[in-house]
């Protein structure tokens, strides 16, 4: 589904990412940990178009160039962010740009629009299950949410959106124990056999709610090691300096 | 004081003649003494220059030019259907004027709920002297004097004391442009009695052409009276506006104001209020979209001459393409009054590289009990918000639209009734279609500039 070979990035003459490989199956669960400054947020916004960075190397995603596409191309064919950090915009409500999102991706997959008052019944659902106001829908987009208001608002879109890869970037930061249960459970029940998942955290709590297939150490803008979800377990006990010393050499493939 | 309606003066070609009959009833000569020193006004003081500070921003030159050529407008006859379209049909009674001439044809006017309005010249006894008090004022600039010497019937609107009438009332100054340039100078007079509470849509709008306006709108508000006015300028692009709107409230008196501009290639939009009795408020609120080269001007002054009152400025434009947007919010605090709050913002949104807005808070206070806040921004759409949207599969130029919508909707969701509130989503959304300048290329030219 997604397969990113020799991927190098530099933003401001300084490169973040250099010689980065990732392969990803479909319904694959890929996790991405690493100390701060390893270029877990700089992957998320090279995934998603953002501006503002030198690139080589090549994405391809179900057979595209992704690197050639706009960020809202990419979103209708499939990909989705959840932001490290959700952007408020005041004055835009959540419902209509849920909506609005919602349709976008619809046009571009050939499907009709969806009539308010459908999207409504869908988006009260989600939001149940998330344990999340009905009232949310009628605030500015994430204006004056709390953080973990936010994050429940990301992982929304997401059960709204459909897509077939996710990523999550630290989705888990911010959120009490009760609220990561619940999140958890949400992405949980997301998982399928041809939807994709990286998730990009420091903490392996959110570990042990969603089982990863794969787990990825980020540091120096590559991976340096990869392996199952027993990967997680040795950092959270060893931290990274050892995970790293222990297997710098190995290959990044799944 | 010499009633001289014959001498001719060097602004007398800019309104319409005096009559050949000498004047024979004593409003006749009223009427003539006021042309006359209105015209030996503007004689002494002449037109603003740039060094006068409330038309600092006004594109002087311009409005010189056309005053240069412009010879007065005659009443002209408009097409069925033409008023709905142009201004809205808002329900309650209208008044129509086209050219500065009642249009009684297109005119609703309806004398109930304790509201009498109607064109001056028919304004009835009891409030005769009321209306002619309008125009007896200090003159404050040559525009105001123009408009004054051309003494015109002017759309009034009274409201009795304690009316509360359920519709608004509309009044619609029209333009229609003749094959050269033509100037007008409208009227409006609003007086609301003791304790009544009343709307008036004042609407500017003309049909394509050249033309200029310069209007002046006389509001009155008695003790307790509440009036919401908005005040809506869709002029025609090649339209030259400059109006002046003149409020003064009485004690515990309420002002609400919204002022959106539209259209015209150069509109100025002053708005003085005066607080003549304690505990009175105005919030005036504002909007201006430009673009092309458009220039809008908007010209604020709260003037705090009694205690215990409150003014609070909340003004913004979007601005695109060439155009050039200004705002100067004047307080004025005079010596003596105490319990003063006085508030302003004034926020810009740039959509061009080549756009501009210029703000100035203007402040001049002579006391000391006085809360006072000003805030201004000049600003780009948000980078982020704008990636969010597009992260989210909504195209950019969608997204972009949001995010202008989001920003100019906090004044536009004010409005009321609904139907002005759709009318003017509408002509929003037209004019956004438009894009007289290709985005593309101003980014273009802009690169070229910064290369050379």
């Amino acid at each position: 589904m997604l397969s990113i070979t020799n991927l190098s990035a530099t933003i401001d003459g300084k490169t973040v990412l250099s010689g980065f490989n990732l392969e990803v199956g479909a319904g694959e669960v890929h996790v991405i940990m690493g100390p701060n400054g390893a270029g877990k947020s700089t992957l998320s916004n090279v995934l998603t178009g953002r501006d503002g960075y030198v690139l080589s190397g090549s994405i391809d995603f179900d057979g595209e160039d992704l690197l050639a596409m706009s960020p809202e191309d990419r979103a209708t064919a499939g990909l989705f962010l959840a932001f490290q950090h959700p952007t408020e915009i005041p004055g835009v409500g959540n419902m209509y740009f849920l909506r609005t999102a919602v349709n976008a991706v619809r046009t571009a997959q050939g499907l009709p629009e969806i009539a308010a008052t459908d999207f409504l019944g869908q988006a009260k659902d989600a939001m149940a299950l998330l344990d999340m106001d009905p009232a949310f829908l009628s605030r500015s987009v994430n204006t004056g949410f709390s953080g973990g208001e936010k994050k429940r608002n990301e992982v929304l879109q997401l059960s709204l959106l459909q897509p077939r890869l996710a990523i999550l970037d630290e989705i888990d930061s911010g959120l009490d124990i009760d609220a990561l249960r619940v999140v958890a459970t949400a992405v949980e029940a997301l998982r399928s056999p041809d939807r994709s998942m990286i998730i990009i955290t420091h903490h392996p709590r959110l570990l042990e709610m969603v089982k990863p297939d794969h787990v990825h150490v980020l540091t120096g803008g590559r991976i340096v090691r990869s392996g199952g979800p027993e990967l997680a377990t040795e950092i959270e006990s060893q931290g990274y300096a050892s995970a790293m010393a222990d297997g710098a050499a190995a290959p990044s493939t799944s | 004081m010499v009633a001289a309606t014959h001498e001719a003066t060097r602004f007398d070609r800019l309104v319409r003649p005096a009559p050949d009959e000498p004047a024979i009833t004593n409003d006749d000569h009223l009427a003539a003494t006021r042309r006359a020193d209105a015209l030996a006004w503007i004689d002494e003081h002449g037109l603003p220059t740039g060094r006068d500070e409330p038309w600092h921003y006004t594109p002087l030159k311009e409005l010189g030019a056309a005053l240069g050529e412009a010879t007065p407008a005659p009443a002209r006859q408009l097409d069925p259907g033409r008023v709905d379209a142009l201004a809205g049909a808002h329900g309650g009674p209208r008044l129509v004027f086209v050219n500065g001439y009642f249009d009684a044809e297109h005119s609703e006017t309806p004398q109930a709920d304790g509201v009498w309005c109607g064109p001056s010249s028919q304004v009835p006894p009891e409030h005769a002297a009321l209306v002619a008090s309008t125009a007896e004022g200090e003159l404050s600039d040559g525009f105001e004097a123009l408009n004054r010497a051309d003494g015109g019937d002017a759309a009034v609107v009274i409201a009795a004391p304690g009316a509360t009438p359920s519709a608004p009332v509309q009044v619609v100054h029209l333009t229609a442009p003749g094959d050269t340039l033509e100037i007008a100078h409208p009227r409006t007079i609003v007086c609301v009695g003791k304790d009544a509470d009343v709307a008036v849509i004042e609407s500017f709008v003309g049909q394509p052409g050249a033309a200029l306006r310069n209007t002046l709108s006389t509001m009155l508000l008695g003790i307790g009276a509440s009036l919401r006015h908005h005040r809506v300028q869709t002029e025609a692009g090649e339209c030259l506006h400059v109006g002046l709107t003149n409020v003064t409230q009485a004690a515990n008196s309420t002002l609400a104001s919204t002022s959106v501009m539209l259209g015209a290639r150069v509109a100025r939009n002053a708005i003085n209020v005066r607080f003549a009795g304690t505990g009175a408020q105005a919030n005036l609120r504002g909007l201006q979209v430009l673009d092309g080269r458009q220039r809008h001007d908007t010209m604020i002054t709260a003037d705090h001459a009694a205690s215990g009152c409150r003014s609070d400025q909340e003004f913004k434009s979007v601005v695109d393409d060439r155009a050039r947007s200004s705002f100067s919010g004047h307080i004025i605090v005079r010596p003596g009054v105490v319990d003063t709050d006085a508030h302003q913002t004034n926020r810009n949104l740039l959509l061009s590289p080549q756009g501009q807005a210029d703000t100035r808070p203007w402040l001049e206070i002579f006391a000391d009990d006085v809360r006072c806040t000003h805030g201004a921004t000049v600003g780009r759409l948000d980078d982020e918000a704008l990636f969010y949207l597009r992260s989210r599969g909504i195209p950019a130029e969608l997204g972009r639209s949001m995010l202008i919508d989001a920003f100019i909707r906090e004044v536009i969701d004010t409005v009321e009734p609904k139907s002005l509130r759709d009318h003017l989503k509408a002509v929003v959304a037209a004019k956004h279609a438009e894009a007289p300048i290709g985005h593309e290329d101003l980014h273009r030219e802009a690169k070229a500039q910064v290369q050379s």
